[in-house]
């Protein structure tokens, strides 16, 4: 067998292997969580009322020549929201989450139409594409409540695996883009230094965050040096997955200096990699054993790796 | 060490379930490989080029009748107006009447709060980050690139 073709042979066999309904479950309340809070919580009002010449379309919106009416938008947000709850809970799973990622669709389109893609919302929304047609519903929901437990199957696998493709593939793209775009100057100039300057000098006061940074050559170095590791060497948490202790806090870090420094909100795609890299259950059995009353399946060993 | 779970043959996923994830990860990775925008897909250009030092961008003011100077504090404006560096970019690509509509937009809104608007200057600015006046750049060299007056739009460049 050619070793192309080997390697594509492991990554499906470890992409369908099975996997514990309750780590399906533990992605589809922390997703559907964090979507019903950035439903309930953004400006998709005020965009509503945008004028239409700042209306910068993006993607299917491009079909319309001004931003939804507030009436639209009104009632979309009011069934995302809805539906969003309910898929977190897990009630009609197999129909809410898809009617809540249908819905949420445009209103996070409309925060994207302003002329620059908000990657906050989009890893979230990338995140939930696998479970659209998953058994997302099968353990710690409402829905599961009238049926016997579910137990480690295929159908578990596959849906948390591709979320966790697409968030290691999202941080790899970011750190492949740096490297395309500006190659190793990203690092070895004094990117990182303008870019904070920059930043420091658009906000109402000059930030201490930004200008400790950018005061200090080899420090900025440094920081770019290692946004660049975390950011390429996030798929290593895909083969060996104790490095997530490693790779998730950096990239928590990473999103912390960016909100501190910056001031650029990137909390949702931080909340993201929490909900999809770590596995829940088996912390929650760490520190709560099962006991005689509860009989959740059993979680496979490279689960708990 | 708990034994691994072993699959009855019947339990293998689902063809459509291989098609599914595939192609999907097929398009993620295309996008992603060569900086394509398809969203919600995308080439996950975060910070990609590297700054220089001397920075172009543009500025837009509002000038009251007796011709001082506002920078429009599009930070303060609803959630409508924060785009204004991506419009301010594409603003000379723009038709005249739509220059003039994006002009009325933002004179509007500054109106609505009390501001006073006789006309809008757009700038093209140029500030060198590293030359620091305290904890602040020096300030920008600028160049007068554009001039509207309600529902009008003069072209100064």
């Amino acid at each position: 067998m050619p070793p192309g073709e080997a390697a594509l042979r492991r990554a499906e066999g470890w992409l369908f292997a099975p996997g514990d309904p309750r780590r399906l479950a533990a992605v589809r309340i922390g997703l559907c969580g964090l979507l019903a809070v950035r439903l309930a919580s953004g400006p998709y009002p005020e965009l509503a009322t945008q004028p239409a010449a700042l209306f910068r379309p993006i993607s299917f919106l491009r079909l319309l020549d001004r931003m939804p009416s507030p009436e639209v938008v009104a009632a979309l947000q009011a069934l995302a929201l809805g539906a969003a709850v309910l898929a977190c809970v897990g009630l009609l799973t197999r129909a809410t989450l898809p009617v809540a990622w249908l819905a949420a669709l445009p209103l996070v389109a409309m925060t994207s139409s302003l002329g620059k893609v908000v990657h906050n919302d989009v890893l979230l929304l990338l995140c939930l594409v696998p479970l659209l047609p998953s058994r997302a519903g099968a353990a710690w929901s409402l829905d599961a409540r009238q049926r016997p437990p579910a137990r480690t199957g295929t159908a578990f696998g596959w849906p948390v695996r591709t979320a966790m493709v697409v968030v290691a593939g999202a941080y790899f793209f970011s750190g492949l883009g740096k490297l395309l775009h500006a190659g190793p100057a990203w690092v070895l100039s004094d990117n990182v230094r303008w870019v904070l300057y920059a930043s420091s000098d658009t906000q109402p006061d000059p930030n201490p965050f930004a200008l400790f940074v950018a005061d200090r050559p080899l420090l900025a170095h440094l920081v770019a040096a290692a946004t660049l590791a975390v950011e390429l060497g996030f798929p290593l948490v895909l083969w060996r997955p104790r490095l997530a202790w490693l790779f998730v806090p950096a990239a928590l870090a990473m999103h912390a200096g960016i909100g501190l420094a910056m001031r650029l909100d990137y909390s949702v795609m931080a909340a993201v990699v929490l909900v999809v890299l770590v596995d829940w259950p088996a912390l929650i059995d760490r520190f709560h054993p099962p006991g005689q009353g509860e009989a959740p399946g059993p979680v496979p060993v490279e689960e708990r790796r | 060490m708990e034994p691994r779970s072993s699959p009855s043959p019947p339990d293998q996923a689902p063809r459509w379930a291989r098609w599914f994830v595939g192609a999907y990860l097929a398009v993620f990775v295309l996008c992603g490989v060569a900086g394509l925008e398809a969203w919600p897909l995308t080439g996950w250009r975060l910070f990609a080029d590297a700054r220089q030092a001397r920075q172009p961008g543009l500025q837009a003011a509002t000038v009251d009748a007796d011709g001082r100077e506002t920078p429009i504090p599009f930070r303060d404006l609803p959630a409508g107006f924060r785009g204004d560096v991506q419009v301010l970019k594409g603003f000379a690509d723009l038709s005249p009447a739509r220059q003039a509509a994006v002009c009325q937009a933002w004179a509007e809104e500054v109106r609505a709060r009390g501001g006073e608007v006789a006309e809008i200057r757009i700038y093209a600015t140029v500030t060198d980050v590293s030359d620091r006046v305290g904890d602040r750049a020096a300030p920008p060299t600028r160049t007068l690139r554009f001039t509207c007056r309600p529902r009008s739009a003069d072209a100064a460049g």
